[in-house]
């Protein structure tokens, strides 16, 4: 048993460790940039940003309203009963632009591109796209990772950022119609909820998600060998490790702060 | 013997899929094509990824250009390599990429100061001397095996390899597409000082643009010089190979 949870425990910090390189490699080749390829790593960059973000934008605004009438339908029937009616300016704030917010826009991009990714990069190793770049003198992580991990981190910001407008403003919907809280006094509560710290922990939650799970579905997708069997195998074991590490952050950064 | 391109010193490699293992200690010049043949599972294609540095010899040196492979990850940087194109069985044409783009992305990488319409004479040039213009808007997954390999083989020269590795080159050709492609090959060494190793299977028209045969069973050089003087010289099991 205690060799077992021993092994587990390696094995554990050798996956982190070997996604810390990836993501380190990955940052010192957006730093120090070569003359060679920039064009084309630029193009790459940019249909990233466009599938991660862009595509992405209406899934998110539809599940963002979702979530943003939902919360403030049981925040608006429930809180008045303990005579906390004006609390559901705040409770949107703290449940969807600290929390929901980036947390579901994470499982949105690991939904949509995470797996894009660790299949498009499975399949590419198993018909040895990723072996004929390194055959022309391609470096993978300045051609293929950079790139598609700048291009996640970028557009996991910008998502979450506009998850939580656009659930607050599910939320003012609800709001109106059912409490008839007006527009000023709806947005003068999260307003007072709201500090520069919640907007800046909610970009910074949105950097740390973007990159684990572009690094967990790179890592997964170049870990395909020689079959096409194994590409879901590890798109599902790269869709189940990004959720649990984004947890993970989650919890390493919000407790410390708001315990 | 002239500058050797190529050296394989003492290599000693296991071979997948076989009881036997690779032994050979080969000597390439510059500016000769090398027809290595034999029979499925004889290490041909290994010797072309040892040649390319894809894998690490368990014994011996491998040096390309004067340059020893030490195998790394990320050796993708190495100058050598843009000296050296290489199409293994499995070409590798990028799928989410047209097969002009496939063939202009090593010089749009690398030569990024060639202007747009430069990059795309050459690559047209490229694709009019393999016969696949009407195919340059396709996507590799639309075209036939031949035109996969002739593509690669497009895309490994255009940045003027020194050296040029091809594993089954006419697997999916048609006859005349072999002869084709033998000539095109004969013509850029004409021009310029190019070594060319192909391995091959089965007795190819290609194989008579050889100026040496290698004749490798069970991992082993069963055979190695001119193509008639291997005739007279190997088992009469293996001279169906020479054509």
């Amino acid at each position: 048993m205690i060799e077992w949870v021993g092994r587990k425990t390696i094995a554990g910090y050798a996956y982190l460790a070997a996604l810390a390189t990836l993501a380190s490699q990955a940052l010192l080749d957006l730093i120090l940039p070569t003359r060679q390829g920039r064009r084309e790593s630029w193009l790459v960059l940019v249909r990233q940003i466009l599938f991660t973000g862009v595509d992405a934008l209406p899934v998110t605004t539809v599940i963002a309203l979702l979530v943003g009438i939902i919360i403030i339908t049981q925040a608006g029937t429930q809180l008045p009963k303990l005579g906390a009616g004006g609390l559901v300016g705040s409770i949107i704030v703290v449940t969807v632009i600290r929390e929901l917010g980036p947390l579901l826009t994470a499982f949105i991009v690991v939904g949509r591109s995470g797996t894009a990714i660790a299949t498009e990069l499975g399949n590419m190793s198993v018909t040895r796209e990723v072996v004929a770049l390194r055959l022309m003198g391609i470096p993978i992580s300045r051609f293929v990772i950079m790139p598609r991990m700048v291009g996640m981190v970028l557009s996991m910001i910008c998502l979450t950022l506009y998850f939580d407008v656009v659930a607050v403003l599910g939320g003012y919907l609800v709001a109106n119609a059912q409490l008839t809280i007006p527009f000023y006094a709806f947005l003068e509560g999260v307003m007072k909820a709201l500090s520069s710290s919640d907007v800046a922990l909610t970009a910074l939650k949105g950097l740390l998600f973007g990159s684990a799970v572009a690094a967990v579905c790179c890592h997964h997708g170049l870990a395909v060998r020689s079959s096409f069997t194994e590409v879901p195998q590890q798109t599902t074991r790269a869709m189940i490790n990004s959720f649990v590490l984004c947890l993970l952050i989650d919890v390493v950064v919000t407790v410390p702060l708001y315990l | 013997m002239n500058e050797a391109a190529l050296i394989l010193e003492q290599v000693r490699m296991p071979m997948l899929g076989s009881p036997h293992r690779l032994d050979v200690d080969l000597r390439i010049g510059a500016g000769e094509f090398v027809a290595v043949v034999g029979p499925s599972r004889s290490g041909k294609s290994l010797i072309l990824e040892l040649a390319a540095g894809l894998v690490s010899p368990q014994a011996g040196r491998v040096i390309l250009l004067g340059h020893e492979w030490v195998v790394d990850l990320n050796d993708e940087s190495s100058p050598v390599r843009l000296r050296l194109g290489t199409v293994l069985q499995q070409p590798g044409l990028l799928s989410n990429m047209t097969l002009f783009n496939n063939v202009a992305l090593p010089l749009r990488y690398h030569r990024a100061s060639m202007s747009e319409r430069d990059r795309e004479s050459a690559v047209m040039a490229q694709l009019e001397r393999l016969r696949l213009v009407p195919m340059r808007d396709r996507f590799p997954a639309e075209l036939n095996q031949g035109e996969v390999r002739r593509g690669a083989i497009a895309r490994a020269l255009m940045l003027d390899p020194d050296v040029l590795l091809l594993d089954d080159p006419v697997a999916g050709l048609d006859a005349e597409m072999v002869l084709a492609l033998k000539a095109y090959v004969e013509e850029r060494q004409r021009t310029r000082t190019l070594t060319v190793v192909a391995a091959l299977r089965s007795f190819s028209p290609f194989i008579e643009g050889a100026d040496r045969l290698v004749l490798l069973r069970n991992g082993r050089v069963e055979a190695d010089g001119p193509r008639a003087a291997l005739a007279e010289a190997v088992a009469s099991t293996l001279r169906h190979y020479l054509g």
